[in-house]
């Protein structure tokens, strides 16, 4: 029986002694200046009188940076830079064995007309995250930043940082100049797989600086519009691995999709599949039916969950999906949509709750991610 | 009788204002003087169990057409600092969602005390 009530914490998942992984937590510096010491001299005036100056799609409209209002102290921190709130408030209430830190702020740096200048954004946050945020705390584990609009640079980094013991993955932007499976990554994959980390993708900087439009007819004109759109980007992205045999080629590589929806999961594995068992011989490289692929190398972050009327069409939901080998938790902790750790999938069977809450996560990013959680990196 | 807590004074509470109190259970009760009444709702939200009192006082939005926003019904409205769910501050009632409402506790006055019964 879980207790719906402020500050619920660790019952189902600590009573039956089910490890949550947390897929998508969200951290960010305090301001553009805490980025200065690991940035290169020729960029540091620009941004200490400046600011990032990063690409934006203009369609966060909510207050508070879109993060929960009862995380603001009178100190006014943003939730996202409070590292020692999110420690208390996210890993020790929620009794959380790992959380997989998603700089999604930062989308911008792809979608930046220079491209030295948003890759050394991405390495310098990649530097600031490992120093204070990684090593803080042994249950954080974070995503390299890269801009895409460099590939070549994207891979150096990848080769540069993406052995340390807490990187579990690269990070795309849900904006993007090409379909991630087009070659033109391809040596990007191939480089995460060669130090041994995944891919990941979250919505950010969709339609903005450089990046083509939101949708094929354009830009929705609001918020609540854009949020649906990520269920579409995401659905040609799946499809685009999956064609252009992403997996035949980086059969060990798993992609993992966060905040893009999940409800649209088992219409296109049915979709793909009828349709691939036709037009096979165009592509014969898909050797496999593209449910087969999506369920073993593609992984989807559960915020936010869907709600359906009834309890058992959530859960029809979830077995259409697949979700006991491709979804994997996420809270989205700090921001206002999260998924509460405690109550979220709290009606499912125990044993579909471990896979979602830890298993899944532990085989897709091993070993950077092993339980029970090492005192130190 | 009804177990009650004195807030504090009427006159130190006027109206616009919230006050979290510590009883009624761990989550606590939010207080609120609207337009100089008293209102009291437990502070869990009955969507995903967030601290609703902590959330936002505003207007009633509504709208004649696309593009268009009109404001009434002033500081009666609550909404959840989590997915900001909408709430009656008077009936607990949720805006949008029938059917659904938070707890709600009587909130009298008494020889210039806010006085809330459990």
């Amino acid at each position: 029986m879980v207790t719906v009530a402020n500050g619920a914490q660790r019952t189902h998942n600590r009573d039956q002694h089910i490890p949550i992984i947390d897929c998508d937590v969200h951290h960010a510096f305090r301001s553009p200046k805490d980025l200065l010491p690991y940035l290169p001299r020729q960029y540091m005036e620009r941004v200490r009188d400046l600011g990032l100056g990063m690409p934006n799609n203009s369609y966060g409209i909510l207050s508070h940076g879109a993060t929960r209002l009862d995380l603001w102290g009178d100190e006014k921190v943003p939730p996202t830079a409070n590292r020692d709130q999110m420690r208390h408030e996210l890993l020790d209430r929620y009794d959380i064995d790992y959380a997989i830190l998603n700089c999604s702020a930062l989308g911008g740096t792809s979608a930046h007309p220079d491209a030295d200048y948003g890759m050394a954004i991405c390495r310098a946050f990649n530097d600031y995250q490992l120093e204070h945020w990684c090593a803080a705390d042994p249950r954080f584990r974070c995503s390299l930043l890269v801009a895409s609009s460099d590939i070549r640079a994207a891979v150096a980094e990848v080769r540069r940082v993406g052995s340390h013991p807490a990187v579990v993955q690269v990070l795309m932007t849900g904006g993007a100049k090409f379909l991630f499976g087009k070659r033109y990554y391809d040596p990007l994959w191939e480089a995460c797989c060669e130090v041994g980390i995944q891919g990941a993708v979250h919505p950010s900087a969709e339609g903005a600086g450089t990046n083509p439009a939101p949708t094929a007819a354009g830009y929705p004109s609001y918020y609540l519009e854009m949020r649906q759109v990520w269920a579409q980007i995401a659905q040609a992205q799946v499809t685009s691995l999956v064609c252009e045999g992403t997996f035949e080629k980086f059969p060990g590589f798993r992609f993992t999709f966060l905040e893009h929806d999940t409800y649209w999961i088992p219409g296109l594995m049915w979709r793909l599949d009828a349709d691939w068992k036709g037009l096979r011989t165009k592509y014969p490289w898909i050797k496999k039916l593209p449910s087969q692929y999506i369920r073993e190398n593609i992984r989807f972050g559960s915020q936010p969950i869907n709600e359906p009327p009834d309890e058992e069409d959530h859960e029809a939901l979830l077995r259409w999906m697949h979700a006991d080998e491709c979804l994997m938790f996420a809270s989205d902790y700090p921001h206002w949509d999260w998924d509460e750790p405690s109550t979220t999938f709290a009606m499912l069977d125990p044993r579909l709750r471990r896979r979602i809450f830890s298993e899944t996560a532990v085989e897709t990013y091993r070993p950077k991610l092993s339980l029970p959680v090492p005192r130190h990196l | 009788m009804t177990p009650r807590v004195v807030v504090g004074r009427a006159e130190d509470f006027p109206p616009g204002d919230r006050r979290i109190v510590n009883a009624g259970g761990k989550a606590g009760i939010g207080v609120f003087n609207v337009g100089g009444a008293y209102y009291a709702l437990r502070n869990i939200c009955p969507h995903n169990g967030a601290p609703l009192c902590k959330g936002l006082i505003g207007p009633h939005v509504q709208s004649d057409g696309p593009g268009r926003f009109s404001y009434g019904r002033e500081g009666e409205i609550l909404k959840c600092p989590w997915h900001e769910w909408e709430f009656e501050i008077r009936s607990g009632r949720a805006v949008v969602v029938e059917g659904l409402r938070v707890k709600t506790y009587r909130v009298m006055v008494e020889d210039g005390d806010v006085v809330l019964y459990l």
